[in-house]
C-alpha cells in the first residue's frame, strides 16, 4: 500500500506514521517526494523519528550500529542529515529517548534544522520578491469580465507558488518555536 | 562557570560508573541495567547521544573495537569528574545524616 503525505512537522508526521502502523502495518520505504509504503503485517510495530545533522561515515555507523543493537531498522535517512526514520516491533522499550537531557538536545537540533531551513526560505523570498514586482501580471487588473477571470485563474497557481517560499518561512517559524517551547519546558526542571 | 553537564545526570553518571570498564554502546546498557537494579534502562538514542557528547568533551575515548561495534573506556579526566561527583553526593548524604537538618525541622 502506498500513501502519499506532506508533513513539514516531525512530531505530526510521527504520529500519522504510527497510526498507520496500529492498523497492522509495518512501514518498508518512504521516497523524497512524501511516498510511503507500507506492507501488511501481522506483528505490531512502531516507528520513531530523530534528527541527525551529516554525519561522516564512520559516525553514522556507530549511529546505526548502537540503534539496531536495540532492535530498531533504518527505514530512511537522507545523505545530508535530516529526519531518520526508525521502526521496531512493539515492546515495552518503544522509546529511542530515555531521559531529558536527550530529549531537550532532540528538540533543540530541531530548532537547529527549523532555523537553518528558515534562513534558506527567507533568503529565497528576498531575492524573489526585491524587485517589487506585483504577484499578478501587471495587464491583468485592466482586462475586463470572462477574459479577467480566465487570466486570473491562470495566473493564481503561480502567484501560488511565488508565495510558497514566504508560507514556508511561516510554517519553519512556528515549528522553531514550538520545538523551542518544548526544549525550554524540559530544560526547566 | 560550572560544566555545562555538571552535576552528572543520571544517565551520564552511571555511563561513567560502568566505562570503569572497557564496554560497547549495548553493553553498557545492560551493565547499567544490572547495576542500577533495573531502575536506569537507557533508550537507543539517549545512550548514542550520551557517548558522543561524554567522548566530546574526553571523558571516555574509544579503546577499540569488537566487530562493528566500538569500545569505550574513562579516561582520567572522566575519572576525576567522578571523584568530584563522589565528593559532592558524600556531602550530602552527610546532611541527610548530620544534626544541622534536624535543628531546622
Amino acid at each position: 500500500m502506498k500513501k502519499f503525505n506532506m508533513y513539514f512537522n516531525m512530531e505530526k508526521e510521527e504520529q500519522w506514521l504510527n497510526e498507520q502502523l496500529q492498523k497492522g502495518y509495518r512501514c518498508t520505504n518512504i521516497s523524497g517526494l512524501g511516498i510511503y509504503t507500507f506492507k501488511k503485517t501481522d506483528k505490531r510495530h512502531v516507528m520513531r523519528l530523530d534528527y541527525q545533522d551529516y554525519l561522516p561515515k564512520k559516525k553514522f555507523e556507530e549511529y546505526k550500529g548502537i540503534y539496531e543493537d536495540f532492535g530498531w531498522i533504518y527505514i530512511k535517512g537522507y545523505w545530508l542529515g535530516g529526519i531518520r526514520y526508525w521502526q521496531k516491533e512493539d515492546d515495552d522499550q518503544n522509546e529511542i529517548f530515555s531521559d531529558r537531557q536527550s530529549k531537550g538536545n532532540y528538540y533543540k537540533r530541531l530548532m537547529g534544522y527549523s532555523f537553518g531551513l528558515g534562513m534558506l526560505c527567507l533568503f529565497f523570498s528576498y531575492m524573489l520578491y526585491k524587485n517589487h514586482s506585483g504577484l499578478y501580471f501587471e495587464g491583468l487588473w485592466s482586462m475586463k469580465g470572462a477574459l479577467f477571470w480566465k487570466a486570473f485563474l491562470f495566473e493564481t497557481p503561480f502567484v501560488l507558488l511565488k508565495l510558497f517560499p514566504a508560507l514556508l518561512v511561516i510554517v519553519l517559524g512556528n515549528s522553531f518555536y514550538k520545538a523551542y517551547r518544548k526544549y525550554s519546558m524540559l530544560k526547566e526542571k | 562557570m560550572k560544566h555545562k553537564l555538571l552535576p552528572l545526570s543520571e544517565t551520564m553518571h552511571y555511563i561513567l560508573l560502568a566505562l570503569r570498564e572497557p564496554l560497547h554502546g549495548y553493553a553498557v546498557m545492560q551493565k547499567i541495567e544490572k547495576i542500577s537494579n533495573g531502575t536506569a534502562i537507557l533508550a537507543a538514542g539517549t545512550l548514542y547521544g550520551a557517548i558522543e557528547n561524554l567522548n566530546k568533551h574526553g571523558w571516555i575515548v574509544p579503546v577499540g573495537n569488537s566487530g562493528r561495534r566500538k569500545i569505550y573506556m574513562i579516561t582520567t579526566e572522566g575519572s576525576a569528574i567522578l571523584k568530584m561527583e563522589q565528593e559532592r553526593l558524600l556531602h550530602i548524604l552527610s546532611l541527610y545524616e548530620g544534626s544541622e537538618s534536624n535543628e531546622e525541622v
